[in-house]
């Protein structure tokens, strides 16, 4: 009798599902924590400006509408009158963000890779040192070479230039590419690229036709990297920038937020817009990013 | 003469042209090898090498973009001057006291989350997926954001807080120094927290399951699983976590400068603002410089420990 009180006890005490109730319980606070910061910014941007604007603050807008989204497209002409200038500047910066990130991000690869190729396969001298420099260059803060760089973009004329601000990213996304491709290159036989050079290919085609494609996801993920760096990178933007020729999409959601006037709901899809992009990046290479974040940091 | 067995000459003349291949390769090889590097060189020491030494030689000067007539070699002059400067030594502090908080929450939380991720269990692939939205929003928009939630009228934070019971009435989270700064760190490490996520959950992949399934032989409770097993396991990923966003806090400006605007007051002017301040409404190249390159050299000794610290994994053998 005993004896079986006590095996029903300790089956109650292993079936009684704490762990999962734990890790659920957590799960659940876990997932507020990452989503409703953003959940309420995306919600807000469907909501008239009364309604944002309304106490109590509430999550759900009661009557949805599209209207800040449609006002970057057309603005009324009220709005133009009023003004946010940041409004009729939405666009305009979108496009120059995504030209400045996808040209970082080219120009990343194409220089990365003929480096990177040296440290996976060559053996010369001062190769670490060269590493070394790379990997330390890497460290060294935005604001610490922010004015000599200012300085020296206007010696050049090349002040708000798309040019200028790719060139500048470009310095700071080419340690993390040359060090991700270096690991992807090092995985491929070189059986392939004696295989490629027996077929009489110089050292373009052999590039071209082995270590591209074999490493395309150390390639894809370099360059999601490097597109994510340009388009969310505010401090050089507000020295390099001064008109909306090359104004990217953080400096016109700084002149929203700066200014006082400007309705939050706008605010609110303008923040929404610049978000889009860097996250449909992250989620569709979710795993890409990853790997290369951890590889990037935690092993060489 | 003698004769050498043919196995040991095999071996011989096999490491002989081992070595060979190892020196004379070099010549031709090296040649590629920085023809290949030049790109990347140029713009790495034209871009980041030219302008750090030219920063230095300007913090050595009275450089005023209003007041070009002015200009003149003052030596360590302007050093002299932050080390003194009120503004300065307060945004220093500022920057300190930010980054402690701010790396300690950091570690908290995402040492919590990677143990949580590394679970199985129903809907990890969702979580791991969520994780991820943080790190993905711009400082900008991420500053934005979290203004509108501490907003005193009609922020998230005063409505959830209040629905909930825990304040009376709405607080002005903004308007005072204590929550300003607070306000500031918890933006600031909600965007930085899946970086550390992703690193500390690779870490933890990494142990080999065996050592746990000891553990449970030898009937470790949960706790001491823990210290003895994922812990030391660890480490190297948690002194990486530590050191990266240790240089991140100490040099964040965009999420702040949108925030709080540095305010109120003082209270939350890191460093990194009162350099661009200096720069952009005072126009004082010479002392922006100076505190520039007090960032620098802050940030050069974590990197240095940074950069020690892969040595000893051996990430640099080639």
């Amino acid at each position: 009798m005993s004896a079986s009180a006590a095996s029903r006890l300790s089956i109650w005490s292993a079936r009684l599902p704490w762990r999962s109730l734990a890790i659920y319980t957590l799960s659940v606070v876990v997932a507020a924590y990452l989503l409703a910061p953003f959940a309420w910014l995306v919600l807000t941007s469907f909501m008239t400006e009364a309604e944002a604007r309304s106490v109590p603050p509430h999550w759900i807008p009661e009557q949805p509408t599209v209207s800040n989204y449609l006002a970057f497209a057309n603005p009324s002409p009220e709005l133009r009158m009023v003004g946010s200038r940041a409004i009729q500047e939405t666009p305009r910066a979108l496009l120059n963000s995504a030209l400045v990130a996808v040209s970082t991000a080219l120009l990343n690869l194409v220089i990365a890779t003929l480096a990177a190729y040296t440290f996976a396969r060559l053996n010369f001298r001062g190769s670490r040192l060269l590493l070394m420099t790379y990997l330390t260059s890497r460290m060294v803060p935005g604001i610490a070479i922010i004015i000599p760089f200012y300085i020296l973009m206007r010696r050049l004329g090349l002040l708000d230039t798309h040019l200028a601000l790719i060139l500048s990213y470009s310095t700071f996304t080419l340690p993390f590419t040359i060090w991700i491709l270096k690991d992807y290159f090092r995985t491929i036989p070189r059986d392939l690229e004696d295989a490629a050079r027996v077929d009489r290919c110089n050292w373009f085609g052999m590039m071209w036709r082995v270590f591209i494609p074999i490493s395309a996801p150390g390639l894809v993920a370099a360059a999601v990297f490097a597109f994510m760096f340009a388009w969310n990178e505010f401090l050089f933007a507000l020295f390099l920038t001064s008109t909306i020729r090359s104004k990217t999409i953080p400096i016109v959601v700084a002149n929203f937020a700066t200014d006082l006037d400007v309705q939050f709901t706008f605010m609110a899809a303008a923040g929404v817009l610049a978000v889009i992009p860097p996250l449909v990046l992250a989620l569709l290479f979710q795993r890409l990013i990853v790997q290369g974040l951890a590889a990037g940091s935690v092993k060489g | 003469m003698r004769i050498v067995p043919y196995a040991a000459r095999q071996g011989l003349v096999s490491s002989y042209l081992r070595r060979l291949r190892q020196r004379s390769f070099t010549l031709s090889d090296s040649l590629f090898a920085y023809v290949l590097n030049l790109p990347a060189l140029v713009v790495v020491l034209a871009l980041i090498a030219y302008p750090i030494g030219y920063s230095f030689w300007l913090s050595l000067h009275r450089y005023n973009l209003k007041r070009p007539d002015l200009y003149r070699f003052v030596g360590i002059e302007n050093y002299r001057e932050i080390l003194t400067d009120r503004v300065f030594l307060n945004s220093l502090t500022v920057s300190v006291i930010f980054s402690l908080l701010s790396v300690g929450l950091i570690l908290i939380l995402s040492l919590t989350f990677a143990l949580l991720l590394n679970e199985t269990f129903l809907g990890r692939g969702v979580m791991r997926s969520l994780v991820l939205l943080p790190w993905a929003i711009p400082g900008v928009v991420n500053g934005m954001m979290w203004s509108w939630i501490f907003n005193a009228k009609v922020g998230a934070l005063n409505g959830v807080l209040v629905s909930l019971g825990l304040i009376e009435e709405y607080r002005r989270w903004l308007s005072s120094p204590t929550s300003a700064l607070l306000a500031a760190v918890f933006a600031h490490v909600w965007n930085m927290v899946p970086f550390s996520v992703i690193i500390l959950l690779a870490g933890l992949a990494s142990i080999p399951s065996e050592l746990y399934d000891s553990a449970r032989v030898d009937r470790c409770g949960v706790l001491q699983r823990f210290r003895h097993v994922t812990l030391p396991w660890l480490l190297h990923p948690l002194l990486i976590v530590l050191i990266l966003q240790t240089m991140n806090a100490f040099r964040t400006f965009d999420t702040i400068y949108i925030l709080t605007g540095g305010g109120p007051g003082e209270a939350t002017n890191v460093i990194a603002l009162q350099t661009v301040r200096t720069v952009l409404d005072f126009t004082d190249f010479g002392l922006g410089n100076a505190y520039a390159y007090v960032i620098m050299l802050i940030t050069l000794v974590i990197s240095i420990a940074y950069v020690r610290l892969l040595y000893q994994r051996g990430s640099f053998e080639t």
